[in-house]
């Protein structure tokens, strides 16, 4: 879908956060990896810090 | 100088997740859905570095909570509730129309995500800091504190790192969200709210004793059947509600069908192309217009009220909060205004002629009339809002039609006509839904659902599953015929 959420056909429900298609160019960007991977190393991260303090 | 322009270098650098470029595979979109999910349990049952080991305080949502994601003591303490309070304030300026952003407008829509953003952070800090830093629910442990510190009693550092933690996990779920919506299918939101309440729904049908400490819908069968479990007072009571849970059952299976068939209700406004003969479509407005979306905002507004009470609560004790604003025990208002304003959320707040300490029956009387009326007044408002700020008003829809080369037959082509046509519709059929569904809600909770997960979370579920599902649909029609993807604007 071209704008994401704010076109689904003619019958459109947006999720509670809405993104468009429009994107600044000072904005900074991040990779859909990044987030996923930087959420596992956090976890793991203080799984770890449990188990040695 | 307005706003905006004070406002544009931080909104507009906000940092966001890149877009795909060009289509995504829909097994890849399944790909990230299923990862992003497995990342969110994976998270709630991460508990928070710096927390007492035995915590007895309960959750601090409460029976908000499966509404709101997330799990108690875990990394996503938090869940989704900064996310929706944000969105209730966005709801409310937008709807009154005091933003001033105009959607449609690139540079305001980049305005309107940072601001979104911004919001978010905000509302985080407002929940989380009163959280960790003025109530026990999220005890620091003093070990951790003498391990780190030096001394026991440092818990102020151990309460920051806490807060730390509860922050990161609130902004990761943001960025899910966002992962989600551009790169998966349906929303973030959506799917942890299924995931939340799906867990609640089998822990409440299949539990055991020996697994969770509750006995769900089948054991509880199996064993009435086998004579494991004793059949205490009258045969229709204990068949009803503890240990059979009939009418639990019966309220579940009865929300799931009202809602799937309401789904289906629908006025359509017939739609002829202006060019091409013979093209027909059709405009449906659905009786759930706004789908129970809105909902959640009324619901956490509550929980915002009665997160206010527990911080006044813990903040004054029990001498210095006066009567007529709330009286506590256990950690739950029984009495002053913070207990009229509290949802009646299961069987056992409101039948008094069961469970003996349920209260005065005049007090539940108020208490749920309030919290029907907050609900089918707010279900309805909120309804309104949601139509306008995500462009499913009639002038919105009417300028999509126009641009789709549709017309209304028997009128002339032009937006203005169109409008007229809609505001027939769209309103009526808005406010109706809105209120139903705050109806239904209330109703389901009084009766009581399977698991305890409440009428809003049930209504919510059935109805984001419906909507995943047709997408789902759309999606695979999308990756049989390319060509479809032109019509449906895609790329």
């Amino acid at each position: 879908m071209s704008s994401g959420q704010n076109s689904g056909g003619l019958m459109s429900s947006a999720g509670l956060v809405r993104y468009f298609d429009a994107e600044d160019r000072n904005a900074v960007r991040i990779d859909p990896k990044t987030v996923v991977a930087f959420g596992v190393l956090f976890g793991v991260l203080v799984m770890l810090l449990r188990f040695m303090v | 100088m307005s706003w905006k322009e004070a406002a544009e270098p931080v909104l507009t650098r906000m940092p966001s997740v890149t877009r795909p470029e060009g289509h995504v595979p829909f097994r890849r979109k399944l790909g990230w859905t299923a990862g992003v999910l497995v990342l969110y349990f994976f998270l709630t049952n991460v508990t928070l570095f710096g927390l007492q080991t035995q915590t007895t305080s309960g959750d601090f949502y409460g029976q908000f909570r499966s509404i709101l994601a997330g799990s108690t003591g875990s990394l996503l303490q938090l869940g989704i509730g900064p996310i929706v309070t944000a969105s209730i304030v966005l709801q409310l300026l937008g709807g009154a129309n005091l933003l001033g952003l105009d959607t449609d407008d690139p540079r305001d829509q980049v305005l309107y995500q940072g601001l979104q953003k911004v919001l978010v952070l905000a509302m985080i800090c407002l929940t989380g800091l009163p959280m960790v830093f003025a109530s026990n629910y999220l005890p620091p442990s003093g070990e951790v504190a003498a391990a780190l510190f030096g001394s026991s009693g440092a818990l102020m550092p151990v309460r920051a790192l806490i807060f730390a933690q509860i922050a990161v996990g609130a902004v990761l779920i943001l960025f899910m969200d966002e992962v989600i919506s551009k790169w998966g299918v349906g929303s973030g939101i959506g799917l942890f709210i299924i995931a939340s309440v799906s867990q609640q729904l089998v822990a409440g049908l299949f539990a055991t004793e020996a697994l969770a400490n509750v006995t769900g819908f089948f054991p509880a069968w199996v064993g009435i059947v086998t004579g494991g479990i004793d059949l205490e007072g009258s045969l229709l009571e204990a068949l009803l509600f503890e240990p059979g849970n009939l009418l639990a059952m019966v309220t579940t299976l009865f929300i799931f069908a009202v809602v799937v068939y309401a789904e289906s209700v629908r006025v359509e406004i017939p739609l002829s192309h202006a060019r091409v003969k013979g093209a027909r479509g059709r405009f449906p407005v659905k009786l759930i217009y706004a789908s129970v979306l809105p909902m959640i905002l009324v619901r956490a507004l509550q929980a915002n009220v009665q997160f206010l009470g527990q911080i006044l609560y813990s903040q004054l004790g029990d001498v210095g909060m006066p009567d007529w604003l709330g009286v506590y025990s256990d950690g739950q208002p029984v009495g002053g205004l913070f207990y009229y304003l509290d949802p009646v959320q299961s069987r056992e707040q409101w039948m008094w002629f069961i469970y003996a300490p349920a209260g005065d029956p005049l007090d539940i009387a108020v208490r749920v009339l309030i919290d029907l009326t907050v609900m089918v007044v707010g279900g309805a408002i909120f309804a309104i809002f949601w139509v306008e700020t995500t462009g499913m008003g009639p002038e919105s829809t009417a300028q999509q039609i126009q641009n789709s080369g549709m017309q209304i037959p028997g009128f002339r082509r032009n937006p203005q006509v169109i409008e007229k046509v809609m505001e027939r519709y769209i309103p009526q059929v808005t406010v109706i839904g809105g209120a139903l569904v705050g109806f239904l809600a209330v109703l389901a909770n009084l009766l009581g659902t399977i698991g305890g997960v409440s009428g809003t979370g049930l209504l919510l579920t059935v109805s984001i599953t419906y909507k995943l599902y047709e997408e789902i649909a759309e999606e695979q029609l999308m990756e049989m015929h390319p060509m479809m993807r032109t019509m449906f604007g895609g790329d």
